[in-house]
Order: structure tokens, then C-alpha cells, then sequence
């Protein structure tokens, strides 16, 4: 890349990353604001002000961790952390479990109607969970899984696995037909040559298919809301909204705290598999 | 004889152990079983954890996130697990955010399953037909401490079945809040709203407009029926029979909706369209609006703020006077139903009376925010109520006394001078009052116009609900 090819990327590359970060700096600053300091409006939103609204080097002290502390001690957020963290690696489980064989045998073994049935399978990703949600309550209650996680486990999956399904089917057919018919060839039976020579190389699609069944789960708010009644057995999506908008008042900086934590891990997971996540999302957009 | 006589002795007072845990076991069998038929029996419930309490198993409650967190820590972590002992109930109250209150209601019917109580911010009368009628608890606390309060009764009394369908546990008044300094520099009174459509002008002018929203939300449905109220336009008569098409309640309601315009067009700005019910709180608390209408959350976050300067000067005041009377509606109305699956019918029911017969301390806890639906609930009435919201020690001193004027006379239910009937709650569940304030004051259709299709949709609404039976 010349230098000057360097430039223009940076030109266009470091505007949009200084704008997309621009919330979680907002959500950082704002998390450690005083009360009076936030409320007054001829205070700079982006700094810690002191009462007269001046800006001191010494900004710390006109901070508070007040507002976090309340977070942590005086509502269930660690428990709702933990909550998210069980249903989103259950699910994860769940949706590898069911997907990476349906992907495979659509890709390998349906013949023509592999397309179809995948398009088919990714068409009830697209059901509204509006829609699905009062039927799916019923079915909870007749289960008895009212007010517990395994109520989410149990259900997250029906949106995840379409997916999962769709991604690693097109993913699949990216894998030269005959890395497997040689493995068969020497004597592998179908289940081996799958876990030997398929999935070590579709480990792209697969961390792809975690980190976006993850997210779903981190995401979701209408199941996890109505499934769940009792704080301390919320997932994050559902807590924060509800135990941090009180009457018609807004805990801002402790609502800041609350989005802002459980994105950094998400944010360096991203980050980390990057280049496996495009490769994951483009790999079947060929074939 | 003598042996036949000893025998007979020996075997009535010689008392073998095993003899003993026998008759042990069927003397502790029918004390517990009949007791003198009294609360000392534990009848079929089985063994109790806590001794002399009739009720058992699981209570569980659901009820908004009230503004005051102390409020419902104290209420979760103190009080039901106190009464919770007493009564040798386990008690489990959960929270959601009030605006998610109603779509969860009607899952929880959807599936028929949930909580044995559940709280609504307003009449939740369109659910007539999923709960139990209350009248026996309501009975059993106005013999205790007296009449309901006019805006309870009417709140949840259905007169057509003669039904109570909700327990009415509290309502929080709705005063104006204003910016003292803003108004004086603006010269500006809020003693009638004509006072405020002329000075709505003048506090737009010195960068601080009026904040009345028209809004999809539940605060716009209460001040924008208060204003019809205020101009008589009333969307009911006293037979729950829609009127606002006809006479003078038509004339009272196009004449608010052309004060409402004017405010709208004078003094304030296009957000009112898009509020949701926090926005007139945040707006207020940034020192951009002077006048609001609000339950006591914006003087009380203030306070909490820190800024004596705004919080110093939040006033308080009675709603503004119409040209037909001063009345506003309730800014809660928090009512209890115990619906038809309730798993625990009996104990929520001693819950509530409870509850209501021990109001003093909720009233103490929610900051003056929670007033019993039974006045009499705290001893002494109003002159107690007013005694105590004298005491509050934030400045200026006494603001909250004018709560308890508001309270006694210038708060009514939604819907009078008729009941907060299933038309009513749906009008207001579809919000058609706010809507039909917007589109006047934003020239898409004129008072005259907006009044005849509100009115006719009303009517809609109303044959709905006559058909089954509940009006």
C-alpha cells in the first residue's frame, strides 16, 4: 500500500471509528457523572465539571463511582450477568449441536432439495418474535418453565439454529467435495471425516455461528421479558430497562454503566476473531 | 375384687411409652385439626412454619418499579416478608417498568397463568372479564376505617354488575410543577388556564417553554382529560354514557382543544408529540421547561439531583382553573386485580387488607407519593396526611401540603363524572384523547372536526363493551 493510498484510508477509516465509537465514549464518561453534574445542562456532557460548570485536570474528583456501586450492590446486575453468560453458552451448545450436522447434511446429502429446505429453514428466522411470543408463553407454562433460564435455553435455539443452519450450509459447500471423499476413500467412516477433515476447517463458520448466537442471546429482550418475571432471574436485556427505569424516572449513569459493561467482552471477542467472522459470514457466498 | 380393682387402676394410670406416643399423636391430631375450630388448628394446610396463622403456600405479586428505590427495597425486604411470617405465606413481589405493565398483563392471560396479584398504574377495567370481584374485602375495610375515597370507588366499581373488579391500593395526585424564578421573570400566573395560554407566549420567549405533552402515554391522557374536564367537555356522563359529541360537553371540548392548540403554537415546541411518560420529568430537570403536570417524581428527583437551585424553586401547585371547574385526574391509580387463576386467592386477599389497614407507612416510605385509596387508612384522614407532607424539610417549606388540597378536592378518576368503565380504559389505552389533541394542534384537522371523530370512535368502543354486558 503507498503512502498515499495509507492517507485516504485513514482519511475515511478514523472518522467513521471515531463516530461509532462515540456512544460508549459518551456511556464511559456519563456512568462516573455526579447528579448535579449531569442534570445541569449548561455542563459539558463530555467532561466532569465542577458546580460552576469548569473543567479541572484533577477531573477524577469531580467524579463519582456512586452510581456503578449502586449497579453492583443494589440491584441484581452481577446476577443478571451471570444469568446471560449460562443461557448465552447453553444456547451456543445447543444451536452447534443442532446446526453443524443439519448444515452438513443439507450441503452434502440432500441433493436438490438441500437449496430449498435451506431457504425454507432460514425463512422462520424471519417470524417475528412479536408474533410467536404469546403462543410460546402458553407452551412454557404447560412445561412449568415459568420464571427460569431454561425457559430461554429452551426457546432461544428456535431463532438461532435457522440461522446457524443457513450459515454453515453455505459455509459447508465451500469445502472441496473430495478432502472427503479421500478421507472415505481411506477408510473414514461419514461421522469421522466430518469431525476430522469438515469441521477443523469450518472452524471460521462455527465461531462465526457462536459469537452470533451469543449476541442474540445478549440481545433479546421480548422473550427474556416475558418468560421471566422475578429480577434476579433476568438476563441483562431484560433487568436494565426494568429495574433502572423507575416510574418515569431514569437512573442515567447506572443505565450507562449497565449497556456499556457486558459490551466490552463482546467487543474484544469481535475483535479478536475478526478475521474469521468475515470469512465465516462471506464463505458460502460463492457457491 | 381387690386384684380386678388394682388392675383396672394400673391399666387407667400406668402409662406405657408406647401407650404415650399414641395417645400423644391423636391428642396433637385433634388439637390441630379442630382447635376449638380456632386459629390455633392448622386445618388442611399441613403443619405451619410460623404458629396461630391460617394461610400458607406461595404469594406472588406483581407491581411496578416504583420511582422511590427505597420504596421497593423496604416494601420487598421488609414488609411482605414480615406479613409473610405473620401469615405463614411466602411472598414474592416482582417489578417491571410501568409502561410494560399492561402488555404483561394481557400475556399473563394469554396464557393464564402469572402472578395472584397484579398492580395496573390505571383502571384496569377491560380485564373485568379474567378477575374475581373484591367486594368482600372492600367491605371489610370500610367497616374498619371508613368510606373509600370518591376516586377509588370510582375507579374500580363496575355499576352495571355492581362489582368491585379491582382493589384499589393508591393514587398519587397530579399537581403542576412549575419554575418559580421563570414565571416571575415572565410575569406569568397559572391560576386559570387562560392564564397560562397568555403566558405560554412569555416563557417560550425567555427560553423556557410549557411542557404538555400529546403524546402516546399515560401522562398526556391524564392532563389532556383534566383540560377537558376543566372546560367541560366530558367525554362520559354520570350514566357511563359517551356525551362529548353532544351540547355543552362538545362546546367544553373544542374550546379546551383551541386552548391546547394555542399553548401548543405559543409556547412550546414539536417534542410534545413524541414524549414519552419521562420526558416531561428529564426536560423539566434540565432546566428547559417551566410548567409540567407530574406526579411528585420531578420535585422529589430534583431534590435527589443535589441542585438546591432547581429544587428550591420547583413549586408546587392545584391545576389550573377552566371556566367550568378546577378538577384534574389522578396521576396513578394504582389498582390490584387478583385474576381468575390466581394459584393463592385467599391470601392475596388478607394481603391487600393488610396492606391497606397499615397504609401510614407506604404513604412515609414512597415520599408522600403513594396516598391510601382509603383516606381513613391513616388515622386522622386528611388533616394527618397534611400534617405529615408539612414536615417534609426541602425547601420551599410546606410545598408538599398542597398535595392533600389536591387530593380532597380536585382529583377524580378517569371518565367522570361516570366510572372508569372497559370504554374508558380503552379510550385511553389506545390514546385517543392525546391523539386527538395533536392532530388540532397541528392543523390537521380543526376542534370541531377532531371532537365529532373522537367522539364517534367513543361511540364504537362503547357498543363494543354494552355487548358484553360491562357497561
Amino acid at each position: 500500500m503507498t503512502r498515499r493510498q495509507k492517507t485516504t484510508t485513514y482519511l475515511i477509516v478514523v472518522p467513521f471509528a471515531i463516530l461509532l465509537a462515540f456512544p460508549f465514549f459518551f456511556a464511559l464518561v456519563t456512568m462516573f457523572k455526579t447528579n448535579l453534574d449531569l442534570a445541569n445542562v449548561e455542563h459539558s456532557p463530555f467532561l466532569y465539571n465542577d458546580l460552576e460548570g469548569g473543567f479541572h485536570w484533577d477531573f477524577w474528583n469531580y467524579a463519582t463511582t456512586e452510581h456503578v456501586r449502586f449497579l453492583f450492590e443494589e440491584t441484581n446486575y452481577p446476577k443478571w450477568l451471570l444469568n446471560t453468560l449460562m443461557v448465552g453458552a447453553a444456547v451456543v451448545g445447543i444451536t452447534l449441536l443442532l446446526a453443524m450436522p443439519a448444515g452438513y447434511a443439507l450441503a452434502r446429502l440432500a441433493g436438490g432439495w438441500g437449496q430449498s429446505a435451506g431457504v425454507a429453514i432460514f425463512l422462520v428466522y424471519l417470524i417475528p418474535p412479536t408474533l410467536l411470543f404469546l403462543p410460546l408463553s402458553r407452551l412454557i407454562t404447560q412445561l412449568d418453565l415459568k420464571d427460569s433460564l431454561w425457559s430461554l435455553i429452551l426457546i432461544y435455539p428456535s431463532f438461532t439454529v435457522p440461522f446457524a443452519t443457513w450459515l454453515l450450509m453455505g459455509f459447508f459447500k465451500t469445502i472441496p467435495q473430495e478432502l472427503e471423499d479421500a478421507a472415505l476413500i481411506d477408510g473414514a467412516s461419514r461421522l469421522k471425516s466430518l469431525y476430522l477433515i469438515v469441521l477443523p476447517i469450518s472452524l471460521p463458520g462455527i465461531l462465526t455461528v457462536v459469537i452470533f448466537a451469543f449476541s442474540l442471546c445478549v440481545n433479546e429482550f421480548i422473550y427474556a421479558f416475558t418468560f421471566i418475571s422475578s429480577s434476579e432471574q433476568r438476563t441483562v436485556s431484560a433487568g436494565v430497562p426494568n429495574d433502572l427505569i423507575r416510574g418515569d424516572v431514569f437512573f442515567w449513569q447506572s443505565l450507562m454503566a449497565a449497556v456499556l459493561i457486558p459490551t466490552i467482552p463482546l467487543a474484544l471477542l469481535y475483535n479478536a476473531f475478526l478475521d474469521r467472522f468475515i470469512k465465516g459470514f462471506t464463505g458460502g457466498a460463492f457457491r | 375384687m381387690a386384684d380386678v380393682a388394682d388392675e383396672l387402676v394400673r391399666s387407667s394410670s400406668a402409662l406405657t411409652r408406647g401407650d404415650l406416643l399414641k395417645k400423644g399423636t391423636a391428642a396433637a391430631f385433634a388439637i390441630g385439626m379442630f382447635g376449638g375450630l380456632t386459629d390455633k388448628s392448622f386445618g388442611f394446610y399441613g403443619p405451619l412454619k410460623y404458629a396461630n396463622k391460617q394461610l400458607s403456600g406461595e404469594l406472588r405479586i406483581m407491581q411496578w418499579a416504583h420511582f422511590v428505590p427505597a420504596y421497593d427495597q423496604w416494601l420487598d425486604n421488609t414488609y411482605v416478608k414480615q406479613w409473610g411470617e405473620a401469615n405463614d405465606v411466602e411472598v414474592k413481589v416482582d417489578h417491571i417498568n410501568n409502561a410494560l405493565l399492561y402488555s404483561t398483563g394481557a400475556s399473563q392471560v394469554a396464557a393464564q397463568s402469572g402472578h395472584d396479584l397484579f398492580w395496573f398504574i390505571s383502571p384496569p377495567s377491560t380485564f373485568q372479564k379474567q378477575v374475581i370481584p373484591v367486594n368482600d374485602i372492600v367491605q371489610e375495610v370500610t367497616k374498619k376505617v371508613g368510606p373509600m375515597s370518591k376516586v377509588a370507588r370510582k375507579s374500580t366499581y363496575n355499576p352495571k354488575t355492581k362489582q368491585f373488579y379491582g382493589f384499589p391500593d393508591d393514587y398519587a395526585p397530579d399537581p403542576v410543577q412549575y419554575r418559580r424564578s421563570y414565571l416571575q421573570e415572565a410575569g406569568v400566573s397559572l391560576r386559570t388556564w387562560e392564564d397560562l395560554r397568555k403566558g405560554a407566549p412569555k416563557l417560550k420567549a425567555i427560553g423556557h417553554p410549557v411542557g404538555l405533552g400529546m403524546s402516546n402515554e399515560i401522562d398526556s391522557n391524564m392532563l389532556l382529560t383534566s383540560l377537558l374536564y376543566c372546560y367541560g367537555g366530558f367525554i362520559q356522563n354520570e350514566e357511563n354514557r359517551i356525551v362529548i359529541g353532544q351540547g355543552a360537553n362538545r362546546k367544553g371540548a373544542i374550546e379546551a382543544l383551541q386552548v391546547m392548540r394555542d399553548i401548543y403554537r405559543n409556547g412550546m415546541s414539536d417534542e410534545v408529540f413524541a414524549w414519552t411518560a419521562a420526558s416531561n420529568n428529564q426536560a423539566f430537570l434540565a432546566s428547559r421547561l417551566s410548567v409540567a403536570l407530574n406526579a411528585i417524581s420531578i420535585a422529589r428527583s430534583a431534590e435527589n439531583s443535589g441542585n438546591t437551585a432547581l429544587s428550591d424553586d420547583t413549586w408546587l401547585a392545584s391545576i389550573p382553573r377552566g371556566p367550568v371547574m378546577r378538577l384534574g385526574n389522578e396521576h396513578v391509580m394504582g389498582v390490584f386485580v387478583i385474576w381468575k387463576f390466581a394459584k393463592n386467592k385467599e391470601a392475596a386477599k388478607k394481603y391487600l387488607v393488610d396492606q391497606q389497614l397499615g397504609y401510614r407507612e407506604h404513604f412515609i416510605r414512597s415520599q408522600y407519593y403513594n396516598f391510601p385509596a382509603w383516606t381513613g387508612a391513616i388515622k386522622g384522614g386528611f388533616k394527618s396526611i397534611r400534617q405529615m407532607t408539612a414536615q417534609d424539610t426541602h425547601k420551599p417549606k410546606g410545598k408538599y401540603t398542597i398535595l392533600t388540597t389536591i387530593a380532597e378536592k380536585y382529583t377524580t378518576n378517569p371518565g367522570h363524572p361516570g366510572n372508569t368503565t372497559p370504554v374508558i380504559d380503552e379510550i385511553f389505552n389506545t390514546y385517543l384523547i392525546p391523539q386527538m389533541f395533536a392532530v388540532v394542534a397541528r392543523g390537521e384537522s380543526t376542534p370541531a372536526e377532531a371532537v365529532s371523530s373522537f367522539a364517534q370512535k367513543a361511540q364504537g368502543i362503547y357498543r363494543k363493551w354494552k355487548n358484553q354486558g360491562l357497561v
